[in-house]
């Protein structure tokens, strides 16, 4: 009995995964960013998941976020400007017993990257892709972004940018083959939590877009978001994000919305006067690129050789 | 003329201002960006009357830089590394249209690893594109390029592209004081830009796209690009003789300091060369007859020139800010096939390969290369190249390297 019990906690115990884990350096944001809570939410999702750290790769492009995996205790790549998504792509492709997270911008993914952005999304390849958008280049101190709201003072546009935002939800979901798109602001953890969870579960591109605060540069774009929670429309369903009483007391403004309706989450995405919080799309079922890049990972050298004679087998006359 | 203390950055701002550039299409990167952010600024306040676009990358910048060339636009723009690398494609396309705008290289090294910090890698990737290419040493030079650079390139003999590099942080950050021209005597110098054949008329459309040709075609135009970039070499004679009409100041296209009569020649180019300056005076105090060339034009290549002043030298110490992985330095490459099968041409040239990614280089890294070089020509044999870098330096690394062995143990140790 009690050798029966000490053997199946030795499998259990054999390696527990602590937040510590999952830390790398200490994390050099600015004070108040709002980076910082979504690192937290990060590695107390690995911890749930209780994921092995040599088996997660965080990989990022260029930008006040992009500094993410220096701060994971895992395997990490900080790439070059934009490129974020194809090192991912490039990490997963015949290692697809990885776990792949994505730190990326509104800089990196929606400007230099914005190409990337459209593809990955449309290859679907598992891996879970944060954009921290601030709404301006925050590395690079204070110029204008593709997500800058008209009016914003920045470094390159001194009386204010002038054309409309881009927005990242509708440009999401218009690209074919999309699976998971979901919208969260970083100052609420629990939903940070709740949606990056979700996120990870996901098998395909899991895009989440993080409304997030940059308060050394630009804290008057999202201070009337932060003060007025009815400006946000917490989206509720039970395959949704899992939201809580303390949460739904916050946001007034909720409205039930099946996430595999992707007219209504179009719909949802499109209304710029309220900004939407939860799971806006889900497909689970849209088809994987891992499961083409990585036919034949498991062949013998014989097992090739006798697939190439039966193709060069079908050219005989 | 106004005097003002500017950064290599807004001596470059000011000189897209005086040129009176008309469009600016930009992208933000460490060390440039306070050249765009000033020149934002001024449109911003009505201060120039000019447009800038913000584009979504350093690629469609130049794509967008060349093409309003190509309509007849005087165009300015501005990277630096990874950005000018990025745009690598359309350097390449927008040379071989040979439409002249000016682009501000802000030197910065290359990843990876990642640095933030300055040497040559940058633009001597840009070095076979067709842009010619101009390297200062000061602020006021970034300046003075810039206004000659568009004469250079905009020349009916030349119409091509042009590069000014300085170096990120030592110029660009570093603030010097400045001459700013009077706006008349910036635009005696550096009239409107006259497009020529390539006027847009409603009434008569021409098509500026580019033909796909095959290889004679090709090859004729490659070479012309090649021509027009050796033709440049006697038009920066000209325009130098007019800037220095206009402003008094001398700007050679190889600049030599103290090589009257120097046995021993330092070359360099960029921002370090002042540093070379100062450790010439120190060692001429020693008694050694040294001096320094520094190329400001770097393409085209002013070969004669440098054969002239290396005529009759005992040896020459070759100093690179950049690094080809499997060759060495780029400029001892190039100078030895300048000097390679003339008469009386320094049979010595030693290089080293200093400053990558910000690492100063020291006067006593200056004093040890003439050493070196010295003794090279006492024993008639170059040594291999060399890199720059102190015991101290190497220490330090190794402190790290053993940190991190340190924790790859502990890890290994775990279960």
């Amino acid at each position: 009995m009690f050798g029966l019990k000490a053997d199946w906690s030795l499998d259990v115990q054999d390696r527990y995964f602590t937040i510590e884990d999952y830390e790398g350096a200490k994390p050099r944001w600015c004070t108040g960013c709002g980076d910082h809570g979504v690192l937290t939410a990060v590695h107390k999702v690995c911890r749930e998941a209780q994921l092995p750290p040599e088996k997660i790769v965080a990989v990022s492009g260029i930008g006040c976020s992009s500094r993410l995996p220096h701060y994971m205790g895992t395997y990490g790549f900080h790439g070059l400007h934009g490129r974020a998504l194809p090192f991912a792509s490039g990490v997963k492709a015949r290692r697809p017993d990885l776990d792949v997270w994505v730190a990326t911008g509104d800089g990196d993914c929606f400007s230099i990257g914005g190409c990337h952005w459209v593809h990955a999304l449309r290859y679907n390849i598992d891996m879970t892709v944060l954009v921290f958008d601030n709404a301006v280049y925050g590395l690079t101190k204070k110029q204008s972004s593709p997500t800058s709201p008209v009016g914003l003072k920045t470094n390159t546009h001194p009386t204010g940018a002038f054309l409309p935002p881009l927005n990242p939800l509708t440009v999401t979901l218009g690209v074919s083959n999309v699976s998971f798109v979901a919208q969260v602001v970083d100052w609420n953890p629990l939903l940070v939590y709740e949606t990056i969870k979700k996120a990870h579960a996901h098998r395909g591109t899991s895009f989440v877009r993080i409304i997030q605060r940059c308060p050394v540069f630009v804290e008057e774009v999202h201070k009337d978001l932060q003060n007025d929670p009815s400006q946000i429309l917490l989206l509720k369903h039970e395959n949704g994000i899992p939201t809580n009483e303390a949460v739904e007391r916050i946001y007034p403004n909720q409205r039930e919305h099946d996430p595999s309706d992707w007219n209504a989450a179009m719909e949802i995405a499109r209304n710029e006067l309220q900004v939407p919080c939860g799971l806006l799309y889900h497909n689970p079922d849209a088809p994987v690129y891992d499961d083409w890049s990585s036919v034949g990972m498991g062949m013998s050298d014989e097992e090739k050789i006798a697939g190439i004679n039966k193709a060069l087998d079908s050219f005989s006359i | 003329m106004m005097r003002k203390l500017l950064t290599g950055n807004g001596a470059a701002a000011w000189s897209a201002r005086l040129a009176r550039a008309d469009y600016i299409p930009a992208f933000p990167i460490t060390p440039q960006t306070e050249i765009v952010e000033t020149l934002g600024n001024w449109i911003d306040n009505e201060q120039l009357p000019a447009r800038m676009v913000t584009l979504e990358s350093e690629h469609s910048m130049i794509t967008a830089a060349g093409a309003a060339a190509a309509t007849g636009v005087r165009v300015f723009s501005a990277t630096s590394s990874q950005g000018l690398l990025y745009a690598m494609e359309m350097l390449y396309t927008v040379a071989g249209w040979r439409a002249p705008f000016v682009l501000v290289n802000v030197s910065r090294g290359l990843a990876a690893p990642i640095t933030l910090e300055p040497d040559h890698n940058d633009i001597m990737a840009a070095r076979d594109s067709g842009f010619l290419q101009i390297h200062c040493a000061d602020c006021q030079e970034v300046l003075d390029s810039v206004l000659m650079a568009y004469r250079l390139g905009e020349d009916e003999r030349v119409r091509l592209p042009v590069m000014v590099n300085q170096d990120g942080f030592y110029l660009s950050f570093t603030r010097e004081p400045v001459d700013i021209p009077d706006p008349g005597a910036a635009a005696r110098f550096l009239p409107d830009y006259d497009p020529e054949n390539i006027r847009f008329r409603a009434s008569a459309p021409v098509s500026q796209a580019v033909a796909v040709l095959g290889g004679a075609p090709y090859s004729y135009f490659r070479y012309e690009s090649h021509l027009a970039a050796r033709q440049a070499l006697e038009v920066y004679d000209e325009v130098a003789a007019d800037f220095e009409a206009e402003f008094g100041r001398k700007r050679e296209a190889l600049e030599a300091y103290r090589t009257e009569d120097a046995e021993y020649l330092f070359v360099q180019l960029g921002s370090f060369a002042t540093k070379a300056r100062e450790a010439v005076d120190r060692l001429r105090e020693a008694g050694w007859a040294v001096g320094l060339l520094r190329p400001r034009l770097f393409r085209p290549l002013p070969e004669e020139k440098i054969r002239q002043a290396l005529a009759g030298r005992k040896g020459v110490a070759v100093i690179d800010q950049n690094l080809s992985p499997g060759r060495g330095g780029v400029l001892h490459a190039e100078l030895a096939s300048v000097l390679f099968g003339h008469a009386d041409m320094p049979s010595i040239l030693v290089s080293f390969i200093g400053g990558l990614g910000g690492r100063d280089i020291s006067t006593e890294e200056f004093f040890e290369m003439a050493r070196v070089t010295r003794r090279a020509v006492e024993d008639g044999k170059a040594p291999p190249p060399r890199l720059l870098y102190t015991e101290t330096e190497l220490r330090e690394v190794r402190k790290l390297q053993a940190i991190a062995n340190a924790e790859r143990a502990d890890l290994e140790k775990k279960p």
